[in-house]
């Protein structure tokens, strides 16, 4: 045999060729080092001097520079509560807004999965005129908002249904779920500036509660559009054979749906965590001393004398191993063959 | 308890699949539904679960009015085609659901659950999950379920189709055995007409959401109401001829003959079943043909013959040695023929 033909093709049905191997192979591990060296770089970053991070090529401890642990020294005992703070901070907020929104969100993704909702356009069109109307009465003629807000209400309760009997038009399902989506595919920055001054009108600038229900309702369209698609999986024949045994519609969504689609769930758990976890944009507009959390914590690390990386190095492991260890935790519930053994073909 | 459905009707939105359907269930009766797709019959089945709503009619079980009633209130027990067994749950905790939805004492769960595991022989399965069962198991899970709880009645939906053959027959046998055990009024859709004719105190046939006859297999068999009855029931299917018919005597292109009535129409059907048709001479039968097609089946053979321009099968012994093309009579008694209108389909009495 040729050396090409022997470097090319397999020694068995199960193996790659040679070339084969050499590529795969080399392939991973040039990507693997793309994506580890950064964790490998922050790490002794966090152990070096300060003149050591700006001088150069500087890789390998004991080697190229001694190892010490000023930064963590002072991240942790001078700075104690002031790391504690965004840390506990980012916890709590993530950890609550990923709860509400997992669990609005899934319960809102089933509804739209098992019933069928048929919202009238001329409702939804007479919602909107006369909230604009509210508006244009509030802001521009200086009605009290809350008589404007009841006759508002009043007369949409008494014209929904005349308007729904001439414009006869109705959407579906899909429409409301799109919809729903299409939240998210604004950018956050859009609305930043509203929701600051919505909080600010209230008085709940630089609270952890302003920030939890932000990022509920920033994540709950991502929650709807996942779950929609795990909950169609499940075969309706399960709710039904629930329902005619004697179960409530919540006892069949929290006993039977909910255990099927978990993996579904803690994927989109994990996800909406970690978008929670990682959020700047909102967590600078709307917190200060109080509720920072630790993205706006690292980066404000970046002081007058420039960024102090080492610090920063710190405080971003910090933030990464908590979500990497809870990541390889929850894994094994991302399992295959949930549904095997309900029905048959 | 009895189950009555009141000039039921359902469509969805334009599409009518249900008509005006009326139809008693006597208690502990075993009413079969049988239809082909699109009859009508899991619609019906479903109403009286309470999985679809009624666009019109009324549905009773006892003499409750459950026609607005939730499913889990009306107290019937369901038996999928596809099982819907809870993929979570261990067999055991499968069968007590019912139970344990209902908030029974543990004790009265334990032994409901084994009583019944012991009756369809899975005492030893228990704590299995449903993936590592087989298809019967997990059949018998399912019949397991909806007995525990000793429902008022007990829908099946074609629970047997999923089954290879061989299993089909046994689970059939052990049905029928278990429902005159326990004396359940059950209602079974199936397109099977085996298992109706087998498993049926009465057969109601559905066709395109309507009702064609509700009768006992053997009435059904031997006296079907009209044309779609007679070639739906009887394996190979009835042979149909057109014709006229004259003060009781039927001609057609294939031959003329008396039949048992003294009846006239201008457009008349005669149907014959293979079985009551015998194989004679050319010149001694009522019809007379040739030999098209024949078949051995095993224990007998099947002799398809073209008279005239109509397609006749007959049922011969199976030392039957017949060559394609040879001339051949058909011979039969005067009652065992039936006729129908052509038009309405309707047997003429």
């Amino acid at each position: 045999m040729s050396v090409l033909k022997r470097l090319t093709e397999p020694k068995s049905l199960d193996t790659m060729s040679p070339l084969g191997a050499v590529l795969v192979y080399g392939g991973l591990i040039l990507w693997s080092l793309v994506v580890l060296f950064p964790l490998y770089w922050i790490a002794i970053t966090s152990l070096k001097l300060p003149i050591h991070v700006s001088a150069g090529p500087v890789y390998l401890p004991f080697v190229d520079f001694l190892p010490d642990l000023h930064a963590w020294r002072y991240i942790f005992v001078d700075l104690g509560n002031d790391t504690l703070r965004p840390y506990l901070n980012s916890i709590v907020v993530a950890l609550v807004s990923t709860m509400l929104a997992m669990l609005i969100g899934s319960m809102a993704a089933y509804a739209l999965s098992r019933l069928e909702f048929a919202p009238r356009l001329a409702s939804i069109l007479l919602f909107i005129l006369l909230g604009a109307v509210m508006i244009v009465a509030v802001a521009g003629f200086g009605v009290p908002w809350w008589i404007a807000a009841v006759v508002a209400l009043a007369l949409f309760l008494l014209l929904a249904r005349a308007a729904g009997r001439t414009m006869r038009a109705s959407l579906g399902n899909g429409d409301i779920l799109f919809w729903i989506i299409s939240q998210r595919i604004l950018p956050p920055v859009v609305a930043a500036l509203p929701i600051y001054v919505m909080f600010q009108t209230l008085g709940m600038l630089d609270t952890r509660t302003a920030l939890i229900a932000t990022y509920t309702t920033v994540n709950l369209p991502i929650v709807v559009w996942l779950m929609y698609d795990f909950f169609v999986t499940i075969p309706k024949d399960l709710e039904e054979s629930a329902s005619l045994d004697g179960a409530s519609r919540f006892a069949i969504f929290f006993g039977i749906v909910l255990p099927l689609a978990r993996p579904g769930l803690v994927a989109t758990g994990l996800l909406v965590l970690i978008l929670a976890w990682n959020e700047y944009l909102l967590a600078l507009f709307l917190s200060s001393a109080n509720a920072q959390t630790m993205p706006v914590l690292v980066a404000a690390q970046n002081a007058t004398r420039g960024p102090q990386w080492w610090y920063m190095s710190v405080l971003i492991l910090l933030m990464i191993l908590p979500v990497i260890f809870l990541t390889l935790l929850l894994q094994r519930f991302i399992a295959k063959g949930m549904l095997l053994g309900a029905v048959k073909g | 308890m009895t189950i009555i459905l009141d000039q039921a009707s359902k469509s969805f939105g334009s599409v009518e699949v249900l008509r005006a359907l009326s139809l008693e269930v006597k208690p502990g009766e075993f009413l079969v539904l049988l239809g082909a797709s699109g009859s009508g019959k899991t619609t019906a089945l479903r109403m009286i679960a309470g999985l679809e709503s009624v666009t019109s009619g009324r549905i009773l079980i006892g003499s409750r009015d459950v026609t607005n009633v939730l499913p889990k209130n009306r107290d019937v027990a369901m038996v999928f085609q596809s099982y819907a067994l809870y993929p979570h749950k261990t067999v055991f905790e499968n069968i007590a659901y019912p139970l344990t939805v209902r908030k029974r004492p543990k004790a009265e769960i334990e032994k409901s659950v084994r009583d019944v595991a012991q009756q369809v022989q899975l005492d030893h399965l228990l704590e299995r999950y449903p993936r590592q069962l087989s298809g019967g198991q997990r059949q018998r899970v399912a019949l397991a379920r909806a007995i525990v709880r000793r429902p008022s009645a007990f829908l099946m939906d074609e629970p047997l189709s999923n089954l290879d053959a061989k299993l089909r027959g046994h689970m059939r046998a052990e049905l029928k055995h278990m429902q005159h055990e326990l004396g359940i009024t059950t209602i079974y859709v199936t397109h099977d007409q085996i298992e109706a004719m087998t498993l049926a105190h009465r057969v109601a046939i559905l066709e395109r959401g309507v009702l064609q006859q509700l009768d006992t297999p053997a009435n059904i068999y031997n006296r079907p109401a009209n044309l779609f009855v007679a070639g739906f029931i009887g394996s190979p299917p009835m042979n149909v001829l057109e014709g006229s018919l004259t003060d009781g005597r039927f001609d057609c292109s294939a031959g003329s003959f008396g039949t048992a009535s003294r009846a006239s129409g201008r457009a008349v059907v005669a149907g014959l079943r293979p079985e009551d048709g015998r194989l004679a001479a050319p010149g001694q039968g009522k019809l007379t043909g040739e030999i098209y097609a024949s078949e051995l089946i095993g224990d007998h053979t099947l002799v398809t013959c073209r008279c005239g321009d109509a397609t006749v099968t007959v049922k011969a012994d199976k030392d039957f040695a017949g060559s394609i093309g040879q001339p051949i009579g058909i011979g039969f008694e005067e009652r065992a023929v039936h006729l129908f209108d052509k038009a309405s389909g309707e047997r003429l009495q």
